[in-house]
C-alpha cells in the first residue's frame, strides 16, 4: 500500500504560522493532536462525507476522531443539513429567536431521562461553567469537586495553577479526587460541610494518555446519596459520551439521575449547539445567572439537533456504535497479537480508547498510529477514538487491512517486541 | 514573582556550573585553569553545596560537599545571589592563603563564562562563539528548569505533574543530550540519555534550541514545523514545557 504525502498541508500550514498563533492551534493542531510524528499527518481538510474527509492533497481518510466527536450520523448527513438549509431560509441569528428553540427543547426534556429544562449555548465549556455557576447559584457555597485527570474544557477554573494565564484566584475552589474512589471523595466532602456547591464529572472516567475505565458497580449510586444527603449538585460532564452511551443520557446509562447534565459534540453532528439539561429544583438559579451570548440561540443548530436526535433514535444510535466498536477492535486486537502486540482496549466502544501495552512510553502505539495514518486510517494516539453510524463493514474491513500492514511495518522497525 | 533561593540555586547549579563545559569547550578558558589543581566548596545557606573542583586542565562541578582547599560561605540565597550579581563578596572560611586564585583565575573564568552567556548579534555571527552559547544555554536551561521543579512554589506544582521517568532530551547537530529525570516529584539533570526514557523532546539544531530556549521562537509553531519533536510519554513533556516557560523568566 502506497502511504500519503501532504505536500499541500504543509504548505497551507506554513502560511497559517505567519498569520496564526501556532499555525493550527487547540486539538486540531499538531501540537496538542499529538502528531507524532507531524510528517505522518495531514493538516488541513478539502471535504468530508459520511466516514470520511479529505485533506487538500486529496488523501482519503476514515475519520475515527470525528472531529473529536460531534460526527455522529456520518459527515454532511442529508437530514440533518436539510433541516438546517430550510430554517435557513426562514432566519438563522435574528433578534428574535425562532420557535424551533422551543421544538428542540420539548424534545430533549422527552428524551434525555431527568430533563425538565433546557438551556442552550455553543461550546461544551459553555455549559460545564454554566453548570458550576448555576450550583452556585442554587447552594450559595464555593467549592466544586473534580476528578483528577478529568477535562471540561479550557475555562480558568478548569485549569491549573501553573499553567499560563491561570492565577491562584482562578482554581482556589478547586478539590481534585481520584476516580472511583468513594472514599477519598465522602472524606473531602467531610472536610468540606457545607462548602461545595458542586461535584462535577464525566459519565466514566475518558482521561488522555491512560485507559479509560468505567464506573465500578454501586458507584455512582453511592455518590448520588452522597451528594443529595449533603446538599451538592451532582452535574454530570457528558460533552464527550452524550448520545453515544444512551439517547436518553449517559447517567441514565449508568443507573442514576444527575442534578444538571451538560451535552454538545454528537447534539447536532457538527451543527454547533451545547445544552445543559437539569431538574426542576435548578431551574430559579439557572435563570437567576447571567450568561449568554451572541449566536446561542441561532435557529440552524436548532433544526440541526432536532433531525439528529430523531435520527439517533430511530437508528438506534448509541447500540448499533457500541457494536461497531466492538467489531472494530475486536477485530484489531486479533491482528496486533498475531504481531505479539498488546493492544489494550478500554472505555465504552462506541468511544473507545486503545494503546499498545508492550511499553508504557507509548512510542510503539504512537509509531503504529503514525503507520495507520500514513495509509488512511485518522486515529490519534492519545485520546479516545469514536465510531459513527457512517461507518460500513468495508470501511471496518480496510481498517483491520491497514492495521495489519501497520503492526507488520512496527515490527520490522521492533522484531524484539512480543 | 521570582523566588531568592530557586534564583539562588539556578546560579550555583545552572549557571555556575557551567564552568565544567566551558573549560572543555573554549581553549581559552582551558588555558587559565592549565597548570591549577584546587578545590573550592559554595557553601550558601538553605542552598545545596557545590564542589568545583580543577584538576589536570579539567574543571568538574558536583553537588554535595567533598575534599576542598577553598570554602565560600553565603549568609543566604540572596547573599549569594548579591555575588552573582557582582554587588558582593563571599565570606571565606577556608583557604586564605590561596584567595588570590579568587581574584585572579577564577574572576577571569567566571568572565569568560559571562562572554559565552551573553551574546550579541555580532558575536552570534561567529559559528564557533554561537555553538558554544547554544550549548552553554542549552546546558543552563535544563539545569535551571530543575532547580525551578524543586524549589519554585509554582514551579514544583508543575514538577510534582510530571510522571516518573526519564525525559531524554536531544539537540542534534552538534547539541547536547541531556536526561531529566522525575522521581516522586523531585527532578534531576543528568549529561546524556538513559536508553530507556519515556518520553523524548528532540532540537533539530542548535538554532531551533536557542531560539526556544532564549525566547524569539515559539515551541508550539516549531512542534508543528517538526524542528522539535516530541514523541512518547506526552504529558511528561507537556509539564516540563511549563517549567521551561518560567526558565525564561528566572535567566532573563
Ligand atoms: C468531557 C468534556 N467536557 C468538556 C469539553 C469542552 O467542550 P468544548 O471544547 O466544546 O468547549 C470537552 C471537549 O472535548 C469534553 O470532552
Amino acid at each position: 500500500m502506497e502511504t500519503y504525502k501532504y505536500t499541500k498541508s504543509r504548505e497551507y500550514f506554513n502560511r497559517a504560522l505567519k498569520v496564526i498563533p501556532a499555525g493550527i492551534y487547540g486539538h486540531l493542531g499538531p501540537a496538542e493532536g499529538c502528531f507524532i510524528p507531524v510528517a505522518a499527518f495531514p493538516f488541513f481538510s478539502q471535504k468530508a462525507q459520511g466516514a470520511y474527509f479529505w485533506d487538500v492533497d486529496g488523501n482519503r481518510f476514515i475519520d475515527y476522531m470525528c472531529a473529536y466527536g460531534p460526527n455522529v450520523l456520518g459527515y454532511n448527513d442529508a437530514d440533518v443539513d436539510a433541516a438546517a438549509l430550510k430554517q435557513l431560509e426562514m432566519g438563522n441569528c435574528v433578534t428574535s429567536p425562532s420557535p424551533i428553540m422551543v421544538e428542540l427543547a420539548e424534545l430533549l426534556v422527552d428524551t434525555v431521562a431527568m430533563a425538565d429544562w433546557v438551556f442552550f449555548a455553543k461550546n461544551g465549556g459553555d455549559v460545564t461553567s454554566l453548570a458550576l455557576m448555576t450550583a452556585r447559584a442554587a447552594t450559595g457555597r464555593s467549592k466544586v469537586i473534580l476528578i483528577k485527570g478529568g477535562y471540561h474544557g479550557v475555562a480558568p477554573w478548569t485549569q491549573k495553577l501553573g499553567y499560563p494565564g491561570i492565577t491562584e484566584a482562578d482554581v482556589i475552589n478547586n478539590i481534585y479526587v481520584e476516580w472511583n474512589n468513594y472514599n477519598q471523595l465522602e472524606a473531602a466532602v467531610k472536610e468540606n460541610t457545607g462548602q461545595i456547591a458542586c461535584l462535577m464529572a464525566t459519565p466514566y472516567h475518558h482521561p488522555v494518555f491512560e485507559d479509560n475505565k468505567l464506573p465500578d458497580v454501586g458507584y455512582w449510586q453511592k455518590v448520588r446519596k452522597l451528594c443529595t444527603d449533603q446538599g451538592i449538585v451532582l452535574a454530570i460532564d457528558d460533552v464527550r459520551c452524550g448520545f453515544r452511551l444512551d439517547v436518553a443520557g449517559s447517567d441514565n446509562y449508568f443507573g442514576f439521575k444527575a442534578d444538571l447534565i451538560c451535552f454538545c459534540k454528537a447534539l447536532a453532528n457538527g451543527w454547533n449547539l451545547s445544552a445543559l439539561c437539569g431538574i426542576d429544583a435548578l431551574k430559579e438559579a439557572v435563570s437567576s445567572v447571567m450568561y449568554t451570548g451572541s449566536y446561542w440561540l441561532s435557529a440552524m443548530p436548532f433544526a440541526a439537533a432536532i433531525a439528529t436526535l430523531s435520527k439517533l433514535k430511530k437508528l438506534n444510535g448509541p447500540q448499533v456504535m457500541q457494536a461497531t466498536g466492538k467489531q472494530l477492535t475486536a477485530g484489531l486486537q486479533k491482528i496486533a497479537a498475531n504481531y505479539g502486540f498488546d493492544l489494550a482496549i478500554s472505555g465504552v466502544p462506541s468511544l473507545f480508547y486503545m494503546r499498545i501495552a508492550n511499553d508504557d512510553s507509548l512510542l510503539l502505539h504512537q509509531e503504529w498510529v503514525a503507520e495507520c495514518v500514513k495509509r488512511g486510517i485518522f486515529f490519534t494516539n492519545h485520546h479516545n477514538q469514536f465510531i459513527n453510524l457512517a461507518l460500513t463493514n468495508e470501511d471496518i474491513e480496510f481498517t483491520h487491512q491497514v492495521a495489519d500492514e501497520a503492526f507488520q511495518a512496527v515490527k520490522k522497525r521492533h522484531p524484539e517486541v512480543g | 514573582m521570582l523566588d531568592d533561593l530557586t534564583r539562588g540555586c539556578i546560579n550555583l547549579h545552572a549557571i555556575l556550573r557551567n564552568l565544567e563545559d566551558l573549560c572543555d569547550l573554549d581553549p581559552d578558558a582551558r588555558g587559565i585553569i592549565m597548570n591549577k589543581n584546587l578545590s573550592i566548596l559554595f557553601a550558601a545557606k538553605s542552598i545545596p553545596p557545590a564542589l568545583l573542583v580543577f584538576a589536570k586542565g579539567k574543571c568538574k562541578m558536583t553537588r554535595g560537599t567533598g575534599h576542598h582547599d577553598i570554602k565560600l560561605f553565603f549568609k543566604s540565597p540572596q547573599h549569594f545571589n548579591r555575588m552573582i550579581d557582582g554587588l558582593a563578596s563571599p565570606i571565606p572560611l577556608k583557604g586564605f592563603t590561596k584567595i588570590s586564585f579568587l581574584t585572579g583565575e577564577f574572576s577571569k573564568l567566571a568572565e569568560r563564562l559571562a562572554y559565552f552567556l551573553k551574546p550579541t548579534p555580532q558575536l552570534l555571527e561567529d559559528e564557533r562563539y554561537s555553538e558554544i552559547n547554544t550549548i552553554l544555554t542549552a546546558y543552563t536551561a535544563f539545569y535551571a528548569l530543575a532547580e525551578i521543579g524543586n524549589n519554585d512554589p509554582i514551579g514544583k506544582l508543575n514538577a510534582a505533574r510530571i510522571a516518573d521517568g526519564t525525559v531524554g532530551i536531544r539537540v542534534l547537530n552538534g547539541g547536547p543530550e541531556i536526561s531529566l529525570i522525575a522521581k516522586g516529584g523531585k527532578l534531576e539533570i543528568k549529561k546524556g540519555i538513559e536508553p530507556e526514557a519515556r518520553a523524548f523532546m528532540t532540537f533539530d539544531s542548535l538554532d531551533t534550541a536557542s531560539g526556544i530556549l532564549n525566547g524569539g521562537l515559539d515551541s508550539y509553531a516549531c512542534i508543528g514545523n517538526g524542528s522539535l519533536e516530541i514523541k512518547g510519554y506526552i504529558p511528561m513533556v507537556d509539564n516540563m514545557n511549563k517549567l521551561l516557560a518560567q526558565v525564561a523568566a528566572y535567566l532573563k
